[in-house]
């Protein structure tokens, strides 16, 4: 692969990745939201497989295709479960309305780029430049679950956060150990099970899935 | 080839452009709703149904209300005037157009601008209640749609260290990997988003509608008629050939005469031409499968496209 | 070898309670696991204080001073728990409120419980101690929704999306912390290990490991239960079983907060002490006062006692803020107590639940004359809780004050101060509502078990000990301190 290409094809899967993130604060259906992810997914996936046959690492390669299986396809589907339990699956009423979660996406972005800047210039190299745009999804995904009222989207926040971290992780140190990698791809695998179970119970027994319902505990 | 040659060639080129642009944009219109009849089953007028329609309306009387002052007749003559001046200096078939140092991607966006404010205040000097509307409506989607489009110039401008609209499509010729970088991809998507909501077309607006109450565009040029309808029907046709000329320029920049010479040109306006008409085709495809948005869901449409834009001037920055 | 055994034997614990239906004797099988656990816990210390650390299984676990007295802590409490642990399964039973299925459920998720957060101590590699943690969170959500009522499965989401997003920023950091490691010329043989981490921290990146240990504060800080991430701590605490609650409280949090102290280490190398510090002096005043001033109005007893364990969080972050020798050695000794008193206050408070069938303050009273056994323990604990002579928290705390006031942080000091005097006054207020008053002639004085209360109360006098001789720890706390401070 010729180093301009594989610039390019790092750039465009990074950049598809934020895009994905700000498409989900965008969009109100919930399986739209969904079908955006497991693009995200794949996204993420393609970063790690450019890598890999850039600097012709078996381990990374490996990894990326894990990635693209999990988080493309497995956690995808897992989530549209938990979609079928809940009816009505729109993002009606958000903390905050679309047009202003978007500008304050734009500005988190802006953030994201400032705080990086001790790590890109530690890095260096092409895919270090892009730290700001994993760290971006990051900010995103944490902003979705604090705007958004619906348990399925705060899945989806969560997500967000963890592909950000691992597009930082795959750009900045080409990724950590493949064990801790693995501890961490199943770890996730686990919370999602463990939140579907979860919104299953809630549903089925108290019939709710819109946490401004949940507000039994407090001070 | 000497100086004075150059600029002659420059001018025939820059009137050429107007030409093919006051002729190609009503033609645009005829084919995006010949390709809409189409598909719903309809044949639907011939293309070049809109130049006989703008030559019935010139050749009426004029007529202006009561109450209107100098402002009424301006608006279209001005809308027209835009048109034509950035018709002339913009590298739709040529990198080289008259005055492509001035032809600055802001300053042009601001030269069609002044034309929309002048429609607007065209529509709000009459003073009837569905002028007032739709101006208020098509000032608040261009508040929305404006920064957009400059953050997405921006965007576009840092890989190329200019806004000259020349330059940015020459860097594209020169270096084609430009092309699918995703500063280039967002700024563009955000471009279009920002061309749907300034040429009125769906979802933003209906371009066919007949309901008052649902009007943007069409609301605004309600009490023109005769030729300063058939002037602001075709300052506006002008518009959408020439931002959809530019988008696809910007997109796809091969077939642009990258250098002086007749025969250079003249595939450089064919090509455009061919380009266009499958943009074109392909918005009034889209047309047909989509719903207009409610009023009050278009400052996501348009916050979307802003945030497209920003996203690319931080990868632009990143990448850099 | 005893390293391996104090992962193997909860898990094999755990393996036979998974195989066999629920009956009595699994629970006390499961209890002298963790038995084990401590014994081996002693064991591994009087190996390794003073001497090089143990590596066992290729390296992967290593076992120094740190790691033994956490083995120790987590040994201790998680014997009190399981052991009450017995009774809670049966009470449920016996009232219909679950089957014997959701008893093997619970043995088996307890000890993995158990066994993730010996790993976690044990560890070798922080990539794997990250993994420990965050293994815990998803087995624990089931133990805290274990109950299925509304309140409870409220509590488990709210507890595993907060953490889950915690610890994911605490996994950026410990990426950025290893892309710190490969710069510091390790290059591509840079690896997680804590050993050879400390071995080039002070030639890690600055900037880059500045945003590093600000994530992992606020990472690993969310299980810790420090503020501003620590809505989830009152609501899990609250609702959870008690000897979760117990677990979860005594040694769940100090387990994450070991993981801030290695990092510390690790930034105190890398950026100096001034950095580190300023964050958790921050984090762990703001979590002081919002734990203060959050105690000030409490209606559930269990909430108090979640709301006291932020405050002890609060404590012991300034305490390492501090940093000196005397601070951590002290930090230890908070955690190791703090882990009693908590135990011992949450499985009371599981018993008063379970007899009163209520947990609210109001309705509580008496509890002295009408159940002497249990109100004495309450009694006590809360006593041991707040700090008070001969306990040992009273000696930690004034250690920590004392270290704070010796490295310039003598205005942290005294809010500590001011705060831990209002704790004191609300909590006796709430106590003497719930402790005194006059009994019904018509109700006979209860007795409680004294399989219940043996226990606790040997768990009070270890906690009296402690702060009387503070033998046999005073070795091991200082050569655990010495890890992680130079």
């Amino acid at each position: 692969m010729s180093a301009s290409t594989y610039a390019n094809v790092l750039e465009l899967a990074a950049g598809l990745v934020i895009v994905c993130a700000v498409v989900t604060l965008w969009r109100r259906s919930l399986s739209a939201i969904v079908k955006t992810l497991a693009v995200q997914g794949i996204a993420l996936g393609v970063v790690a497989l450019t890598l890999g046959l850039h600097q012709h690492d078996d381990v990374l390669i490996t990894v990326g295709c894990l990635v693209i299986c999990s988080k493309g396809a497995l956690i995808p589907t897992l989530l549209g479960r938990v979609l079928a339990s809940e009816p009505k699956s729109r993002e009606t009423s958000p903390l905050v309305n679309v047009p202003a979660s978007l500008v304050g996406a734009g500005a988190l972005i802006f953030l994201a780029y400032g705080a990086t800047a001790p790590v890109v210039d530690l890095v260096g190299t092409t895919p270090g430049r892009l730290i700001p745009l994993g760290f971006a999804t990051l900010l995103v995904g944490f902003f979705a679950m604090v705007v958004r009222r619906k348990a399925a989207s705060q899945i989806v926040g969560l997500l967000l956060v963890d592909n950000g971290i691992a597009l930082v992780a795959f750009l900045a140190t080409a990724g950590v150990p493949l064990l801790v990698e693995l501890g961490a791809t199943l770890d996730v695998l686990l919370v999602i099970v463990v939140l579907r179970a979860l919104a299953g119970q809630l549903w089925s027994r108290f019939g709710v899935l819109d946490l401004d319902q949940l507000r039994e505990l407090h001070d | 080839m000497s100086t004075l040659a150059h600029v002659i060639s420059a001018v025939v080129a820059g009137v050429v452009q107007v030409g093919v642009v006051c002729v190609g944009g009503p033609l645009l219109l005829g084919l995006m709703r010949k390709v809409r009849s189409r598909l719903e089953g309809r044949t639907g007028a011939p293309v070049h149904q809109p130049l006989l329609d703008l030559r019935k309306l010139f050749a009426k009387q004029r007529v202006s209300p009561e109450q209107s002052s100098w402002i009424f007749p301006a608006g279209p003559v001005v809308l027209v005037a835009t048109a034509v001046a950035v018709a002339a200096i913009s590298p739709l078939a040529t990198t080289h157009p008259p005055l492509g140092q001035s032809s600055d991607f802001f300053a042009i966006v601001f030269v069609l601008l002044l034309g929309s404010v002048f429609i607007a205040l065209g529509a709000l000097d009459t003073g009837a209640p569905f002028g007032g509307m739709g101006s208020s409506r098509a000032m608040t989607i261009g508040a929305l749609a404006e920064p957009a489009l400059l953050v997405a110039i921006l965007a576009m401008s840092i890989p190329a260290h200019t806004s000259n609209l020349p330059a940015l499509v020459r860097l594209g010729l020169v270096h084609p990997a430009v092309l699918v970088s995703p500063t280039r991809i967002l700024a563009l998507g955000s471009f279009l988003v920002v061309i749907l909501a300034e040429s009125g077309r769906l979802p933003v607006d209906n371009p066919n509608t007949h309901l008052e109450l649902t009007m943007i565009h069409e609301a605004m040029v309600l009490e023109y008629a005769g030729p300063d309808l058939g002037l602001t029907i075709l300052g506006e046709s002008m518009r959408l050939m020439l931002l959809l000329g530019l988008l696809v320029n910007l997109l796809i920049p091969w077939g642009v005469a990258n250098r002086p010479g007749a025969l250079l040109f003249g595939v450089g306006i064919v090509v455009l031409a061919a380009k266009v008409a499958v943009a074109g085709a392909a918005i009034a495809v889209f047309e047909v499968f989509t719903a207009k948005l409610r009023l009050f869901r278009l400052p996501e449409l348009l916050a979307g496209g802003f945030i497209l834009a920003v996203l690319g001037v931080v990868t632009a920055v990143v990448s850099r | 070898m005893w390293a391996v055994m104090v992962l193997a034997v909860p898990a094999a614990a755990g393996g036979v309670a998974a195989t066999v239906a629920w009956k009595r004797w699994v629970g006390w099988l499961c209890t002298g696991a963790v038995g084990v656990v401590l014994v081996c816990g002693v064991v591994l210390a009087a190996q390794v204080v003073n001497k090089r650390p143990i590596l066992a299984l290729g390296g992967s676990l290593r076992v120094d001073a740190l790691s033994a007295f956490m083995v120790i802590v987590i040994g201790t409490v998680g014997v009190l728990a399981t052991w009450q642990g017995v009774r809670y399964i049966d009470n449920e039973i016996a009232s219909k409120r679950s089957s014997a299925r959701h008893g093997t459920l619970y043995a088996v998720l307890v000890q993995g419980f158990i066994t993730a957060m010996l790993l976690a101590v044990l560890a070798g590699n922080v990539g794997v101690m990250w993994v420990a943690v965050e293994a815990t969170t998803v087995i624990t959500t089931f133990l805290v929704g274990h109950r299925q009522t509304r309140g409870a499965l409220e509590a488990s989401w709210k507890y595993v999306i907060i953490c889950s997003v915690g610890i994911a920023m605490a996994f950026l950091g410990t990426v950025l912390v290893y892309l710190a490691a490969q710069h510091a010329g390790a290059g591509t043989h840079a690896t997680l290990d804590w050993t050879s981490l400390m071995s080039v921290s002070h030639r890690l990146n600055p900037g880059d490991m500045r945003l590093a240990f600000a994530l992992i504060v606020l990472g690993y800080g969310t299980k810790v239960g420090l503020a501003p991430m620590h809505s989830w701590l009152p609501d899990a605490h609250s609702q959870s079983p008690a000897p979760v609650s117990a677990l979860m409280s005594g040694v769940l949090l100090t387990v994450a907060f070991y993981a801030l102290l290695r990092f510390k280490a690790i930034a105190d190398g890398a950026l100096g002490t001034a950095f580190p510090r300023a964050l958790l002096v921050a984090v762990g005043l703001l979590t002081l006062l919002v734990a203060t001033s959050l105690l000030l109005s409490q209606h559930d007893y269990k909430r108090m006692l979640a709301y006291s364990s932020m405050e002890h969080m609060g404590l012991i972050a300034l305490g390492a803020a501090a940093g000196t020798p005397l601070a951590v050695a002290a930090v230890l000794l908070h955690i190791m107590g703090h882990g009693l008193a908590k135990g011992v206050l949450f499985l009371t408070s599981g018993e008063i639940l379970h007899v009163e069938g209520t947990s609210d303050i109001a309705q509580v009273k008496a509890l002295l004359v009408r159940r002497p056994a249990l109100g004495g323990v309450f009694a006590f604990g809360l006593v041991a809780l707040l700090g008070l002579p001969p306990f040992s928290l009273f000696i930690s705390e004034l250690n920590m004050l004392r270290a704070e006031v010796q490295v310039g942080l003598g205005w942290v000091a005294l809010i500590t101060l001011g705060c831990l005097v209002v704790v004191l006054a609300a909590m006796m207020t709430y106590a003497r509502r719930m402790l005194f008053g006059a009994r019904d002639d018509a109700e006979p004085v209860h007795r409680t078990p004294a399989v219940v209360t043996a226990p606790l109360i040997g768990a009070l006098c270890a906690c009296g000990a402690l702060g009387v001789l503070a033998w046999p720890l005073d070795g091991l706390l200082r050569a655990a301190a010495m890890v992680v401070v130079r």
